[in-house]
């Protein structure tokens, strides 16, 4: 918390919704505080942001919606991965390892000499 | 509205409605403030932190809109991308149910729009497109008027005053096409090339490939020789090698080769070698016209200004000579290059085009019938489909996409059969078809063909699908497929076979006419016998033989080694061939007296011409060798020339001067020659003109006049004169191997002068026979439909007793009942439209009865078989048989 907090890079938040969305549907609120569980609010991003870029991956393809009533009894409106979506999310994370094992590589040589 | 309702009866992807938008964020900010609550915030305090935390809501809601409305036009767009897909599987299964029908029409419309695209592309390339040369429309062609209001070329002093007086122009250049022997290349040849003034590459810009353009320098009387190439000549006959160490032979003239320019650079399109004008210019009179000239109009300038201009110096500087005024211009013509080289093309090409345009509509009102035939026969069909709900708008779609699908097939085959006429054109490259190389498929020969296409489906699917679909649902479930098919839609039956017995009968009568119009044409006595005659052109180098008498002397030579050859006939000299390019005439003098002038073609000869032609010797004798170049000076006439100028007189005996025909070449004196013989007229300068009054005089006594163009025409003895050709290539590589051997035959050049008018006549004539055939099958299309109808009251009426003849006529007369309308609008139209065509018809009125009263029976008797057939196949039904079919 007391480290601040990081800009987040285009294109990360799809990532980061497609992530979340592998672990089960889920309405927009839900997605929003999962991601600012698991990253431990690291990223500093404003909430809204994430709502046009669930209709940007609807309009994809890569998730679908319905309205529907929440474990809480709330109507609200529902996200999933379709398969074009899992098969996303998978690229996109094999792009993720490798960038970040390279950064790592480079970063990790430079500060261990 | 309900979410959950929202997801029934929709077999596309849910996606995200504007009003969802709003309500999410909200929804996330009452969440987001719940959970601040939770950890202990104030109420209040919670929702202005989740308001912050969100950020700007309403940039949020704007941008979540924007794509779902992007996403709500995809697929929108896709569903109907599918109902189109949808309509088309429609339209394929209909259409193969029925793979006659679809055959038929896809023939039919594959014939029309084909005629119409091979057609266009013509029009495009000859008509319509801009000539090759940068800003083409300011170029314009001059020429003078004659006394008789025709032009004439131009006289150099009035082109050197136009050009030093005249402020409408950027230039003006003298440019005379000519055809010459070129020696110093790798071979002898003959090139086509022009004589051109200062000016004209300032016409026609052109970067030269090599070396330079001819500038001022070049064009002064006196300055040395130079010439510009074409790419190709200088590849093919000066081998690609430098410029410099290039001389070539032309027209007797040595001259230097300073420039390449690509092909296709200048005019005339074809030219392959340039040389300056001014040092050629050979006569300073105002009454010798021998000269072209082309304009380019200063920018601003219009064509009426530089048109009054140049009119008016005209008339201004041929006020002041002592010369003849007969021989004068009156003033001077400028119109558009463009309309110089597309000539007299413009009336038949439209005539064509308008003949094309008829046929698809002919094509159109065809298929418009046999489509309502066939979708009445579908009304059972279409109103079990309205009674299940389909809109009227949704059938109105599948038979139009119907159509669409007909017209664009067919327009793909019209394309392919337009491909093959215009190739066929190209590589036939009939003589009277200029700018051959721009008829192609262009994009915008295509683009013409694709509207040509929807406009056909519209015109033909429109009708028929609004016609159907107002048909009640009930009525038609209720009346099953019976009904009397010759009442309810009578007018509509009426009017399709009308249209299309009216537009066949005017393409007939058109057609007609010029069929009438070739025969009469072929029919005419030309005067000469051209079967059986080979025409040589013979071109000499006036380097190799500077005197006219040395010419002679080579001519005389060349036909005695001629007339050697086994199996020739005849062999003579002609100073020009007939119908091969134009009479040279001008002014003569008779009886020995100076002042008594007459106007006269004027052909150099031998006395073997006339045999070798079959011109007859009416009175005298023609040329022989008491004719030399030291005796008495002699002449022959033809015969209008005797009647003309000596009327009643005998005109053996009488004296002719070669007058200003022969001064240009500055003779001896006087050179009246006395008349030997009277020959018979012949059509010399076209098949369809009159023959023109024309003196004929000894090459041997007038070689002046063979230095520049030379022709001998053998006749076969027997045969095919084709045979000799080895032989006289022989005969004139031995008199002179320089001298380039070029042959054809005289029958050829008589199709050829009239392969214009052949053209048009095939054309048309296929147009008309296609529209005939279209509107019988149409006719037929429609009595077998109304047949098959009333199959029910036929058997009826054979079975209470009626003769099978009596129900033929029934059916027959109520066919008739449905032409003769037809036929009398046709003929109303073709008097109204085939007046356009005076000016192409020889010797046939426009309203010729024989055309007209040859293609009203011609469709009569189409309409009478296209009736019959049906008629005669109803009455050999059964009757119990049709009755039991209910």
């Amino acid at each position: 918390m007391a480290e601040p907090s990081l800009e987040l890079l285009k294109g990360t938040l799809d990532v980061l919704i497609l992530k979340t969305l592998s672990q089960g549907a889920m309405h927009g609120y839900g997605i929003s505080r999962s991601i600012r569980e698991t990253t431990r609010e690291a990223f500093r991003v404003e909430e809204g942001a994430l709502y046009p870029a669930l209709r940007r991956l609807e309009k994809r393809g890569l998730v679908e919606a319905e309205w529907s009533v929440t474990d809480t009894g709330r109507e609200a409106r529902v996200y999933d991965l379709t398969p074009a979506g899992t098969a996303e999310l998978s690229a996109e994370l094999r792009s993720w390892h490798r960038y970040v094992e390279a950064m790592g590589r480079v970063l990790g040589a430079a500060s261990g000499s | 509205m309900t979410p959950g309702e929202r997801r029934t009866g929709s077999i596309f992807p849910r996606f995200g409605l504007a009003e969802d938008v709003d309500r999410e964020l909200r929804d996330h900010l009452e969440l987001r403030a719940e959970e601040l609550e939770q950890q202990g915030w104030d109420p209040a305090a919670a929702r202005e932190e989740a308001r912050r935390l969100f950020g700007d809501k309403e940039e949020v809601a704007r941008a979540c809109r924007a794509i779902v409305t992007s996403h709500q036009r995809a697929v929108r767009r896709g569903r109907t991308m599918e109902a189109i897909i949808q309509d088309l599987r429609y339209a394929v299964r209909t259409l193969l149910k029925s793979p006659g029908f679809a055959l038929l029409a896809l023939v039919t419309l594959a014939l029309g729009i084909g005629a119409n695209t091979a057609v266009f592309s013509v029009v495009n390339g000859v008509l319509l497109r801009p000539l090759p040369y940068e800003e083409s429309q300011d170029l314009v062609w001059i020429q003078e008027i004659n006394n008789r209001g025709g032009t004439m070329s131009v006289a150099w002093p009035n082109y050197e005053d136009w050009r030093a007086q005249s402020t409408s122009f950027a230039g003006l250049a003298a440019v005379n096409d000519f055809t010459a022997t070129v020696l110093g290349g790798d071979e002898p040849l003959r090139a086509d090339g022009a004589l051109v003034g200062e000016d004209y590459w300032k016409l026609f810009p052109t970067r030269p490939v090599q070396g330079r353009l001819t500038v001022a320098a070049d064009h002064q009387v006196g300055a040395p020789p130079v010439v510009v190439v074409s790419r190709s000549f200088w590849l093919n006959q000066l081998g690609g090698r430098p410029l410099d160490t290039q001389r070539l032979e032309i027209l007797g003239v040595q001259v230097q080769v300073v420039g390449v320019v690509p092909d296709g650079a200048g005019y005339p399109a074809g030219s392959q070698i340039w040389t300056p004008a001014e040092p050629q210019n050979g006569s300073d009179s105002r009454t010798a016209h021998n000269w072209n000239v082309v304009g380019r109009l200063a920018p601003g300038v219009s064509l009426a200004r530089a048109r009054q201009e140049i009119d008016g110096i005209t008339k201004r500087v041929t006020e002041l000579p002592d010369e003849d005024p007969d021989f004068l211009a009156t003033g001077a013509s400028t119109v558009p290059l463009v309309d110089e080289i597309v000539g007299d093309l413009r009336r038949p090409l439209y005539l064509l085009m308008g003949a094309a345009v008829l046929v698809l509509l002919v094509a159109c009102t065809n298929l418009a019938s046999t489509l309502l035939a066939r979708g009445t026969a579908r009304s059972r069909e279409l109103a079990v489909r309205a009674s299940l709900g389909a809109e009227r708008a949704r059938i109105t779609r599948h038979l139009l996409t119907e159509s669409l699908l007909l017209a664009m097939l067919g327009g793909a085959g019209g394309v392919g059969l337009a491909y093959l006429v215009v190739l066929s054109i190209r590589r036939s490259a009939p003589a009277f078809l200029p700018r051959l190389g721009e008829v192609a498929l262009s994009p915008v020969v295509l683009g013409f063909t694709a509207s040509a296409a929807v406009f056909t489906a519209v015109l033909f699917g429109l009708v028929p699908a609004l016609r159907l679909t107002r048909i009640e649902a009930g009525e038609a479930l209720r009346s099953g497929s019976r009904g009397n098919a010759m009442d309810g839609r009578s007018r509509v039956w009426r009017l399709l076979v009308g249209t299309e017995v009216a537009l066949a009968l005017v393409l007939l009568v058109g057609s007609g006419l010029l069929v009438r119009s070739f025969r009469a044409l072929l029919e005419e006595d030309l005067g000469f016998q051209a079967a059986d005659v080979e025409v040589m052109p013979v071109y000499l180098s006036n380097g190799k033989y500077p005197e006219p008498d040395d010419h002679r002397r080579f001519y005389d030579d060349l036909l005695r080694r001629v007339a050697s050859i086994p199996g020739v006939g005849a062999v003579g000299f002609l100073g020009s061939v007939p119908l091969q390019g134009g009479l040279p005439n001008g002014r003569l003098e008779l009886d020995g007296d100076l002042d008594k002038q007459a106007i006269g073609g004027y052909v150099v000869a031998s006395g073997g011409a006339f045999e070798a032609l079959d011109i007859p010797v009416l009175q005298g004798r023609v040329f022989d060798e008491r004719d030399g170049p030291d005796d008495e000076m002699v002449a022959v006439v033809s015969q209008s020339f005797a009647d003309e100028f000596w009327p009643g007189e005998d005109a053996v005996g009488k004296s002719v001067n070669g007058g200003g025909m022969d001064n240009f070449y500055s003779v001896r004196g006087e050179t009246f020659a006395r008349v030997i013989g009277v020959v018979g007229d012949i059509r010399h300068r076209d098949v369809g003109r009159e023959p023109y009054p024309t003196v004929y005089f000894p090459y041997t006594q007038r070689p002046f006049r063979i230095q520049y163009s030379a022709n001998l025409v053998v006749e076969a003895a027997a045969g095919d004169p084709a045979a000799l050709v080895p032989a006289l290539r022989d005969a004139i590589q031995a008199a002179d191997p320089d001298v380039p051997v070029r042959l054809n035959s005289l029958a050829e050049a008589v199709r050829t002068s009239v392969g214009e008018r052949r053209f048009l006549m095939f054309v048309m004539g296929g147009f008309s026979v296609l529209a005939l055939v279209l509107a019988t099958v149409g006719i037929f299309g429609v009595v077998s439909y109304s047949v098959g109808r009333r199959t029910r009251e036929i058997g009826i009426r054979v079975a209470l007793g009626a003769a099978p003849e009596s129900v033929r006529g029934m059916v027959i007369r109520a066919a008739m009942n449905m032409v003769v309308g037809g036929l009398l609008v046709g003929v109303v139209a073709a008097l109204a439209l085939t007046r356009a065509m005076r000016s192409l018809l020889y010797a046939i009125s426009p309203t010729d009865p024989v055309a007209l009263v040859g293609a009203v029976l011609a469709l009569s008797a189409a309409a009478l078989l296209a009736s019959w057939l049906p008629a005669r196949a109803s009455t050999r039904v059964d009757p119990m048989v049709t009755m039991r079919a209910e």
